[in-house]
């Protein structure tokens, strides 16, 4: 399957699953980086042509193709590499005249911010750049899922072990689908929690920062750029290179990233909290939970 | 589209100054129903004073009153706001000068942990 992409780059957006057959890894991975989930992709084509999108966390802009008859943009790192509109930044302080956008869409990056009051700032700063009347779709991970990850159901905030691939090769060998550092990781039978010991691997520095609240919102955006291939290497600040410097050298580095485990409601919760936007539409779709809003004020 | 997000600088913080720009024409599909809908949006002479530091002298002073049935000004548009391409460059902030750099056609907007 990995072949029929042309530019199949290894993302490092990619969480790492335990436990799990060389097949499904090789499907979860393709699922991830390459098939837009189903909600998504509905909600893009139904978005009338010619309107304008924000993709907040894009990954490799997977969605941003999706319906050619809108002009998305996102942010994030590497989705520049697909030829679409794209930057880097950060997802509580986005670079957006306020209300530019119709719609946007936020898919698996709210349940990367560390705390409720993060989480809720996130989910106003998008609204703040989407018009009153624009809709927005986020997708978060849930605490109930019981696909391939059997979390522990008491525990809302966890470190997963997510492999990143080898330091930029500009070469196009990089056909291989699954980062190198998959074979490593398969010892690991527990997933680390916030109260349990989570130095598992060495390279947990990131996350140790994030608890000295030093959280990089969308880590997503920050962190891959030390390892994705050298078009993209060159958009990140020197300050993320000093955050990893050990990783540099590694074959594949294996961080352990946050995530906050959504129960249900939860999220519809912070949104309404924001007394900014109203719930059109809800559900549980892949592991995560999403809602559609309406933004319906500014204030 | 693009404003600068240094806390603090929320005045005079719009549209951002391109500097040292290198710029790629790149063919893309008309789309008239983005372009309509962008003429809502667009600070229009924000975008003609940012044009013409680049050397494109194509868009009229003032947004022509039947721009959006207006085809010859809609072409113009598309060359300018989909088909122009930064490919590397920097925009400066007029207020706080901070600078975000353009390397690959994408702009890094990241700031240091003490401007968020």
């Amino acid at each position: 399957m990995s072949q029929k992409n042309p530019l199949h780059i290894p993302s490092p957006f990619r969480v790492e699953a335990i436990d799990m057959t060389p097949e499904q890894k090789e499907q979860e991975y393709v699922h991830n980086v390459y098939q837009p989930w189903p909600v998504v992709e509905e909600f893009l084509k139904t978005m009338p042509p010619g309107f304008v999108g924000a993709d907040v966390g894009c990954g490799n802009g997977k969605y941003i193709g999706v319906n050619p008859k809108l002009f998305m943009v996102g942010s994030d790192s590497i989705c520049g590499e697909r030829g679409h509109e794209a930057m880097v930044c950060d997802g509580l302080a986005l670079p957006y005249r306020p209300e530019f956008f119709d719609f946007a869409i936020s898919i698996a990056v709210i349940h990367h911010f560390i705390s409720p009051e993060r989480r809720i700032a996130a989910i106003e700063e998008i609204l703040r750049v989407v018009r009153v009347g624009g809709r927005v779709l986020i997708f978060v991970w849930a605490l109930e899922q019981t696909g391939k990850r059997d979390f522990d159901k008491n525990v809302q905030d966890v470190f997963v072990p997510w492999a990143m691939p080898k330091k930029a090769e500009p070469k196009k060998d990089k056909t291989k689908s699954r980062p190198q550092g998959v074979k490593r990781k398969d010892k690991k039978k527990d997933l680390p929690s916030l109260e349990g010991d989570n130095v598992t691997e060495p390279t947990n520095r990131l996350v140790t920062n994030d608890n000295a609240g030093q959280q990089h919102s969308m880590t997503e955006g920050i962190t891959s750029a030390a390892s994705t291939p050298s078009t993209t290497t060159s958009t990140q600040t020197p300050g993320v290179e000093e955050q990893i410097p050990e990783q540099k050298e590694l074959a594949a580095p294996v961080y352990n990233r946050y995530y906050h485990l959504f129960q249900k409601g939860e999220l519809e919760d912070l949104v309404l909290k924001t007394n900014k936007a109203s719930i059109l539409q809800q559900g549980y779709d892949r592991d995560n939970w999403w809602c559609i809003l309406e933004k319906i004020s500014n204030a | 589209m693009l404003q600068c997000h240094v806390k603090g600088c929320d005045a005079n913080n719009f549209p951002l100054e391109l500097q040292e720009v290198v710029l790629e024409q790149e063919e893309a599909e008309f789309n008239e129903d983005f372009l309509k809908n962008m003429l809502g949006k667009l600070e229009y002479e924000a975008l003609v004073a940012t044009s013409l530091k680049l050397d494109i002298h194509d868009l009229p002073a003032t947004m022509p009153e039947d721009a959006a049935y207006n085809d010859e000004f809609l072409q113009i548009l598309h060359r300018v706001i989909l088909e122009t391409h930064i490919k590397s460059g920097k925009m400066v902030c007029p207020n706080c000068q901070h600078i975000y750099n353009i390397r690959d056609g994408i702009p890094n907007m990241l700031l240091a942990e003490h401007e968020v």
